[in-house]
C-alpha cells in the first residue's frame, strides 16, 4: 500500500505524534498555574481517549503499510489494546505517587506519550529497519524516564547503565541484522522478495547453499544472526543474558514508570518477537498449524533462554530484601515463563503469551502501586516496611496477597490461567525437550511461591511495624481493588480472554 | 564456497601482522633519545596547564545538541525544496508543504520548550526545585541508615 492510503491505519500514531507536542505545549501554557497536575493529568486522559477511540476505529483485517515497513493485522490491534492499558494506569498513578514533581509532569506526559508511539511501531513493525528504529524509540526514551529525578543519584546510576547496556544490545542487534541483510540482500520480512518469502522459496535456498558452502555455513549464518537480533529484543523484554540491566533500572526509576516499564515494553518486545519469527521462519497450513521453513532451531535457541532468564530471575529473587528489586527479578522471571509461550512455536503458544501478557498488566501494575503507597506512607521499600500491613491498611494487604499470588501462579487467580495456558500450550506442542521445559517452569513457579509468600508473611504474620492506620489515597484504594478483581474473575472465567487472544492470532485470519 | 570465509581470515591475519610487525619493527629502528619538551602532554603546541581532569561546564553541549537539530533541519530541507516544482506540476503541492510545515512545526515547538525552560540561557543558576531534589536525595540514605 503507498504512503497515503497508509495514513488511515497509521492514524493512532500520528495522533499519538500529535499528542506528544501538545503535552508539551500545554506544560508550557499551564506553568504559572496552581492547578497545573489537574490540568495536565485531565489533557493527557484525553488524548489517551482521543488515541483509543482512533484505534477502537481502525478497519479489521490485514495491510501492508508503507510499502512494507509495517503491518496492520489483529495482533498489532492486541497488542495496542495492552500498551493502552498499561499508559492509563501509569497516568492515573503518577500524579499522586510523590515521585514525580508536579513542575515537570507535563513533561513525563509528553515523553510517555512518545515512548506509547515507539511500542505502536513496535507492534507493527514489518521490516528489519522499522524494528530497530522502533526499539531505540522506546530505548531513548526510556532512559530519560528512568533518569527522570535529577536529584536523585539512584536514579541517575539507572539510568546510566540503561544507556550502556542497551547501546551494546542494540549495537549487537544491528550487526545480526547486517548478517541477514548480508544473506537476504533485503530488510523486509514479508511480501514479494522479503525475508521470509525466500527462505520458503526452493531455488532462492538452493542459492543460499551454493553461496555459502553447501547448507551447514548458511544455516550457521542464519543462527548467529538470529541470535544476535535476539539480543535486542531480548534486551526489552530483559531476558538472560541482556537482563542485567533490569534491577538497577526498576530500582532507580521513579515507580510509576517502573510498573509502566514492567509491562509496556516488555509487551511491545514479544510483539516483535512473535512476528520476527512467525513471519520469518514459520508458514501456516490451511488447518491453521505452523510448518517451520528453513530449518532454522529457532523454538531450540528461545526454549534454552528462556529456561536459563527464569531459573536465574527465581533464584536470584529469593534473597531480595528490597521490594523493588524482587519484583524487578520476578519480572526477569515472567519474561522466562512468557518465552516458554514463544518456543512452543504453536498458535496456542503464542495466545496463551497474549492471555498471559494482559493478566501480567494488572498483577504487576498493582503490585507496583502497593509499593507506591507504602513507600509514600511509610518512607521506604525494604520487606521489614511492609511487617504488619494487614492491620495497618487491610484493603492494601489484602489486594498485594492477591497481586503475589496471581504472580506465583496459585488458582483460582488468574496467574495460574496464564501459566496454565503457556505450559498446556508446551506439552500440547509435545516432544521430549518441550515437556522438560514445561517441568522446569513448574519447578520455578514452586520456588517463586517462597519469596513471594515472604512478603505475604511479613504482612500477616510478623509484628507490626505500627499499628495506626495508613493513609492510602482512595483514589489508589480503588484502583488497587479494580485491579484485583479481574484477577479473580479472569481466575474461573477466562474464555472471553482466551477468544479475544485467538482472534489476534492463529485464528481465522494468518498473521 | 568456503573459500569466502577464507578470503576474510587472510585479511584480518595480514592486517593483524602488520599492526604489530610496524610496531615492532619501528621499537627497533627509531632512535631513543627523551627530552623533557617531548614528554610533554600534546596540546597542540602550547603548554598544558594544569590537571585535564577537572569538572567543566556542559553548557556549549546543551547549545550545541539545539544547533544540530536545527542544522538536521535545513539538511532535510533542501531537497524538499530541489523537487518542490516537481509536486506541483504533480498537483501535489500543497501535500508537500503540508509535510514540510509538520516537520518544521515539530521542532518549533522543541525549540520554544527549550527556550521557555530557559535552556538557552548562556548563564544560569540551579533552579530551586533541582536544589531541593538534591539536598533530600542526599538525606534519604542517611535516614535509612
Amino acid at each position: 500500500m503507498d504512503n497515503l492510503a497508509s495514513l488511515r491505519f497509521f492514524l493512532p500514531e500520528s495522533i499519538l505524534t500529535v499528542a506528544v507536542l501538545a503535552m508539551f505545549v500545554q506544560d508550557l501554557l499551564t506553568r504559572r498555574s496552581a492547578r497545573r497536575v489537574v490540568y495536565l493529568t485531565a489533557g493527557a486522559l484525553v488524548w489517551l481517549a482521543i488515541v483509543a477511540f482512533a484505534t477502537l476505529q481502525m478497519p479489521a483485517g490485514t495491510a501492508s503499510l508503507f510499502g512494507g515497513l509495517l503491518q496492520h493485522d489483529p495482533l498489532r490491534m492486541f497488542f495496542t489494546w495492552v500498551f493502552l492499558g498499561a499508559t492509563l494506569l501509569t497516568i492515573v498513578i503518577a500524579p499522586n505517587s510523590g515521585q514525580i514533581s508536579p513542575n515537570r509532569l507535563g513533561e513525563f506526559f509528553a515523553l510517555l506519550f512518545a515512548l506509547v508511539l515507539g511500542m505502536y511501531l513496535m507492534a507493527s513493525a514489518s521490516d528489519l529497519l522499522t524494528i530497530y528504529l522502533s526499539i531505540e524509540t522506546v530505548s531513548l526514551v526510556s532512559y530519560v524516564l528512568t533518569g527522570f529525578r535529577r536529584g536523585d543519584r539512584k536514579s541517575n546510576e539507572a539510568a546510566l547503565k540503561y544507556v550502556i547496556y542497551g547501546g551494546v544490545a542494540s549495537g549487537v542487534m544491528l550487526y545480526g541484522m547486517s548478517l541477514l541483510y548480508g544473506l537476504f540482500a533485503t530488510t523486509r520480512i514479508l511480501g514479494e522478495a522479503g525475508i521470509a518469502a525466500q527462505l520458503s522459496d526452493v531455488t532462492s535456498r538452493i542459492f543460499l547453499a551454493h553461496a555459502f558452502g553447501g547448507q551447514p555455513a548458511a544455516q550457521l549464518a542464519l543462527i548467529v544472526a538470529i541470535v544476535f537480533v535476539l539480543a535486542g529484543v531480548g534486551y526489552k523484554i530483559a531476558s538472560v543474558p541482556f537482563h542485567m540491566w533490569c534491577p538497577d533500572v526498576y530500582e532507580g526509576a521513579p515507580t510509576p514508570f517502573t510498573a509502566f516499564l514492567s509491562v509496556g515494553p516488555k509487551a511491545a518486545g514479544f510483539a516483535v518477537a512473535i512476528r520476527f519469527f512467525f513471519a520469518t521462519f514459520e508458514r501456516q497450513l490451511p488447518d491453521g498449524a505452523f510448518a517451520q521453513v528453513g530449518d532454522v532451531p529457532w523454538p531450540a535457541i528461545i526454549g534454552i533462554i528462556s529456561a536459563a532468564t527464569m531459573t536465574l530471575g527465581n533464584l536470584t529473587a529469593l534473597v531480595q530484601t528490597n521490594l523493588k528489586r524482587m519484583l524487578a527479578y520476578s519480572s526477569i522471571a515472567h519474561a522466562g515463563y512468557l518465552l516458554m509461550g514463544l518456543a512452543a512455536a504453536s498458535a496456542a503458544g503464542v495466545q496463551s503469551i497474549l492471555v498471559y501478557l494482559v493478566i501480567y498488566l494488572f498483577m504487576n501494575v498493582g503490585a507496583f502501586l502497593v509499593v507506591i503507597a507504602v513507600a509514600n506512607a511509610r518512607g521506604g521499600e525494604q520487606i521489614s516496611d511492609f511487617r504488619g500491613l494487614s492491620v495497618a491498611a487491610p484493603v492494601t494487604a489484602l489486594t498485594l496477597a492477591v497481586f503475589l499470588f496471581s504472580l506465583t501462579g496459585l488458582p483460582p487467580l488468574a496467574g495460574f490461567t496464564g501459566k496454565y495456558l503457556v505450559f498446556a500450550a508446551l506439552v500440547q506442542r509435545g516432544g521430549f525437550w518441550n515437556v522438560i521445559l514445561a517441568v522446569i517452569g513448574v519447578l520455578n513457579s514452586a520456588i517463586s511461591l517462597f519469596y513471594y509468600a515472604k512478603i505475604i508473611k511479613a504482612m500477616y504474620l510478623d509484628e507490626p511495624l505500627d499499628r495506626t492506620p495508613m493513609r492510602v489515597p482512595r483514589l489508589y484504594t480503588g484502583l488497587l481493588v479494580a485491579l484485583a478483581v479481574p484477577l479473580l474473575v479472569f481466575g474461573v472465567y477466562w474464555g472471553p480472554l482466551v477468544r479475544w487472544a485467538s482472534t489476534a492470532f492463529g485464528g481465522p485470519t494468518p498473521i | 564456497m568456503p573459500f569466502h570465509f577464507a578470503n576474510v581470515l587472510v585479511f584480518a591475519a595480514i592486517a593483524i601482522l602488520f599492526v604489530l610487525g610496524s610496531l615492532v619493527g619501528g621499537h627497533f629502528l627509531r632512535p631513543h633519545n627523551p627530552t623533557a619538551e617531548k614528554e610533554m602532554i600534546y596540546e597542540c603546541g602550547e603548554k598544558p596547564i594544569g590537571q585535564a581532569w577537572y569538572n567543566f561546564n556542559p553548557r556549549f553541549y546543551l547549545i550545541a545538541l539545539v544547533f544540530v537539530i536545527f542544522e538536521v533541519e535545513i539538511a532535510f530541507m533542501y531537497p524538499v525544496a530541489s523537487v518542490y516544482r516537481s509536486f506541483i506540476e504533480k498537483g501535489q503541492g500543497m501535500l508537500a508543504f503540508l509535510e514540510i510545515f509538520v516537520f518544521v512545526a515539530i521542532l518549533a515547538v522543541g525549540l520554544a520548550y527549550v527556550w521557555a525552560m530557559g535552556d538557552l540561557e548562556w548563564v544560569k543558576g540551579l533552579k530551586q526545585d533541582v536544589l531541593k531534589a538534591a539536598r533530600e536525595a542526599r538525606e534519604q540514605p542517611r535516614k535509612a541508615a
